[in-house]
């Protein structure tokens, strides 16, 4: 277990440097500077350059990385370009809010998906209402459910915030806030989780064990909640990691439509600001997450499926 | 002295009429600046929040683009035009106490006009010669040559003045003298403003609080708008929701001039638009009327040159080019195109305006047409600055210049239209230095046709100032002769 652990670590590391040099390396490949969306449009060549020699941007860039490589491995991020504030900072006021979304989100569809898949199990004739439906929310796009959403049950029936986020510092605001969000993201990423479930369900249920087990006489409904259920969670605990890495700034669609300041809306600025100091941090924190949610899997299988040993 | 006793009177009874003191309000806007100080950054969206409002200069525009006192209770210009002395309002304190006097004045001119200070636009300040407090009341500023744009330019939010000495931090925490004061600045979501009760125009503003929220998403807005999240969408009301809203008893659409012009630009250094004749074939087949109605849905105003109805000494040139395909498609012929050999170039829009988009769009089908082909590149902000706007690396653009009494671009060969003409330089400079301001009037209007005449761009219309606000939001500016959402007099009705 520890051999494992560490191997893992040790990889962690190196995917956090790549994944973050490369953002520098890009940034620099892009057209367009920060002091150029810093300045504006009539910015003359004297401002320019001031600003630059204050961004310390006139020196070379291997210089810049060689600095930002040296302060980052005594964790200090730096400071954002754009915003003028440390990066460290504007990560951790924006973390809480997506971390949360991402929670709520992929817990509210797995909360959708898993039952309903049960569902269409034992009951054939709701499976093909039940996947017609799910393919229908799968191809609906996240903002316009997002706007659908939002005119129901903000709107019309003024139950839920429109937009913004108060802050955790009121947590009975901050979940009234999320929770459309959250339902829009529920929604949308809930059939796959449903057509995962469903699929690997079916599987199971045609293993011999479950021919056993219903041979013992035990009840279908039993059969599918105490046989079949863990065995075929498996791959959906793959996916919800996979998932979770990627809604860290896919979500921003929903940021947008639901005016909340996430990572997604954050790295948008960030990289049209060519803000590299506030991408590079963002990338390290978010291939860090990545790695961690894959690690949660991996001991998640080892607790699921005896089968699964770490060395 | 009679005025200002009348002004008395009227402030004395000011109570007596409708407005209503108190309350919050929270206005939309599209984005989010860089940094809060005019003079870090040419954003529009910082003067937009904070002009004005918190931040104010000697002089300042009032809603008819008229240059009204802020600072400066009154001015004197010498009849050579050189010698400027503006005589400060006494009794003024900044947002953080201090007294503002003319030492303050002194250093933000003496910052402003060192081009190695990093403010922006050191050149609407380079003839200054010396700035100078002739008591704490008092300023001098002396002129290398005379400048026509000089007390215009001090009422630009680039001229705004700070306490002296602060720099670093006005960018992230502004102190200023106006009716309200800069509270906090939440990234990504908004920035907050509390009246400021040691303001010197007595009983204002009427608000107590104002949250301007950066909203960048158009069905957001509405949405927001409906659900009383938010009271006024500050600007840029797509017409399509105007027109809904205007339907909507709760709500009213306040729209008027702002001084941008949308401009198609084109690369007058470069085949195929350093031919005269594919320019003014380019002028004959935009249907400026068309855009208007049919994209706008009615809203804005069509233009014939570089300047804005709103806008002095504006020469109405929209008829200059006819909508005429025809006489189009026979200058295309002149200058080698025709059917066989057709027209093609790449026509880039810039990824985040909307209206310009959608006017980029439905131009590239005018221009289809008369056999033009157009093929449309929609590129993202921060690579058009850098491939069109300073390097010019393009053939045909579209794009708001909103920055108003802009037309000294155009002297300007390097500006990405490249426009290289000696004579617009000469009317142009002449217009600078003359000290007649009716003269310097007869020359605007003349490089308004100059350019009309030479087809530099397709200038296609006055870009519509279009905000949305509840019925009871009263005294909202319905014009833009800057960039500015004016707070200071704006209360709750009801």
């Amino acid at each position: 277990m520890r051999g494992f652990l560490l191997r893992r670590v040790l990889l962690a590391l190196a995917t956090l440097w790549l994944a973050s040099s490369l953002v520098f390396a890009a940034l620099l490949l892009l057209p367009g500077d920060p002091v150029q969306a810093i300045l504006g449009l009539e910015a003359s060549p004297a401002a320019r350059e001031a600003l630059e020699r204050a961004l310390g941007l006139d020196r070379p860039p291997w210089e810049r990385y060689a600095d930002w490589l040296a302060r980052t491995l005594r964790f200090d991020l730096g400071e954002s370009i754009r915003y003028g504030k440390p990066v460290g900072e504007l990560l951790g006021e924006r973390l809480p809010l997506t971390l949360g979304l991402v929670l709520l989100g992929l817990g509210g569809a797995l909360l959708l998906a898993l039952p309903l898949a049960l569902l269409a199990l034992r009951f054939p004739l709701w499976d093909l209402a039940l996947s017609g439906l799910m393919a229908f929310l799968q191809s609906v796009p996240t903002f316009f459910l997002g706007v659908v959403l939002l005119y129901a049950l903000a709107v019309h029936l003024p139950l839920l915030p429109a937009s913004g986020f108060p802050g955790f510092g009121e947590p009975r605001e901050a979940l009234r806030h999320l929770l459309l969000p959250a339902l829009t993201l529920a929604l949308s990423r809930a059939a796959i989780l449903f057509r995962m479930a469903r699929g690997s369900l079916l599987e199971v249920m045609g293993q011999d064990y479950i021919r056993t087990a219903r041979a013992k006489g035990v009840p279908e409904a039993w059969v599918l909640v105490k046989h079949a259920l863990k065995p075929a969670s498996l791959p959906l605990i793959t996916l919800l990691g996979l998932e979770g890495g990627f809604l860290l700034t896919g979500a921003v669609v929903v940021e947008v439509v639901f005016a909340l300041p996430g990572m997604g809306s954050l790295a948008l600025t960030a990289l049209e600001a060519r803000d590299y100091p506030l991408l590079q941090g963002l990338v390290l924190v978010m291939a860090a997450l990545i790695v961690l949610f894959n690690l949660l899997v991996d001991l998640l299988y080892g607790l699921l499926d005896p089968r699964v040993a770490y060395a | 002295m009679g005025k200002r006793w009348i002004l008395t009177l009227l402030l004395a009874f000011a109570p007596a009429l409708a407005q209503t003191r108190g309350g919050e309000l929270k206005v939309a806007v599209l984005a989010e600046p860089p940094v809060l100080d005019p003079s870090a950054s040419t954003s529009q969206e910082i003067p937009r929040m904070l002009y004005d409002n918190v931040l104010q200069g000697l002089v300042k525009f009032n809603e008819k683009g008229e240059i009204v006192p802020a600072l400066a209770e009154r001015w004197q210009g010498s009849p050579s035009s050189l010698t400027w002395t503006f005589y400060l309002r006494r009794g003024v304190r900044f947002h953080n106490g201090a007294p503002f006097t003319a030492e303050d004045v002194v250093f933000k001119f003496n910052r402003a006009r060192d081009p190695k200070s990093g403010h922006t636009h050191p050149e609407y300040y380079q003839d200054i010669q010396s700035v100078e407090a002739k008591d704490p009341y008092t300023v001098v500023f002396r002129l290398r040559q005379p400048n026509q744009d000089f007390l215009f330019n001090l009422a630009r939010p680039d001229s705004v003045i700070g306490p002296k000495g602060r720099v670093e931090e006005q960018k992230t925490q502004p102190i200023g003298t106006g009716p309200f004061r800069f509270v906090a600045w939440e990234r990504g979501v908004g920035v907050r403003l509390e009246r400021f009760e040691g303001y010197y125009e007595p009983g204002l503003p009427y608000l107590d609080r104002v949250f301007f929220r950066f909203l960048p998403d158009a069905n957001a807005q509405l949405a927001a708008l409906r659900a009383g999240d938010i009271q006024v969408i500050g600007l840029g009301v797509s017409p399509e929701n105007a027109l809904v809203l205007q339907r909507d008893p709760n709500f009213k659409v306040v729209t008027g001039f702002t001084t941008t012009e949308i401009t198609v630009g084109m690369n007058n250094s470069r085949p195929p638009f350093n031919d005269l004749r594919v320019r003014r074939a380019m002028e004959y087949a935009v249907d400026k009327k068309a855009l208007v109605e049919g994209v706008m849905l009615g809203f804005g105003t069509p233009i014939g040159s570089h300047r804005s109805p709103g806008e002095s000494c504006y020469e109405d040139l929209s008829g200059y080019y006819p909508y005429d395909p025809a006489r189009a498609r026979a200058l295309l012929q002149e200058a080698g195109y025709g059917p066989n050999n057709p027209l093609r170039f790449t026509f880039t829009l810039a990824a985040p305006y909307p209206y310009e988009r959608r006017l980029g769009e439905a131009i590239a089908a005018q221009l289809a047409q008369i056999g033009v082909q157009a093929r449309l590149e929609v590129v993202e902000w921060a690579t058009w600055l850098s491939r069109v706007f300073r390097g010019a690396d393009y053939q045909m653009t579209i794009i708001g210049h909103s920055e108003p009494n802009d037309i000294g671009i155009y002297a300007n060969p390097g500006y990405y239209f490249r426009y290289d003409s000696p004579r617009f330089r000469a009317l142009y400079a002449q217009y600078l230095r003359t000290p007649d301001p009716k003269r310097a009037c007869e020359l605007m209007r003349e490089m308004q046709r100059l350019l009309a005449q030479d087809a530099v761009n397709v200038w296609v219309m006055n870009a519509p100032y279009i905000a949305a606000m509840r019925r009871e939001v009263m005294g909202w500016w319905p014009n833009q002769p800057t960039p500015s959402l004016n707070v200071t007099r704006v209360y709750l009705g009801r």
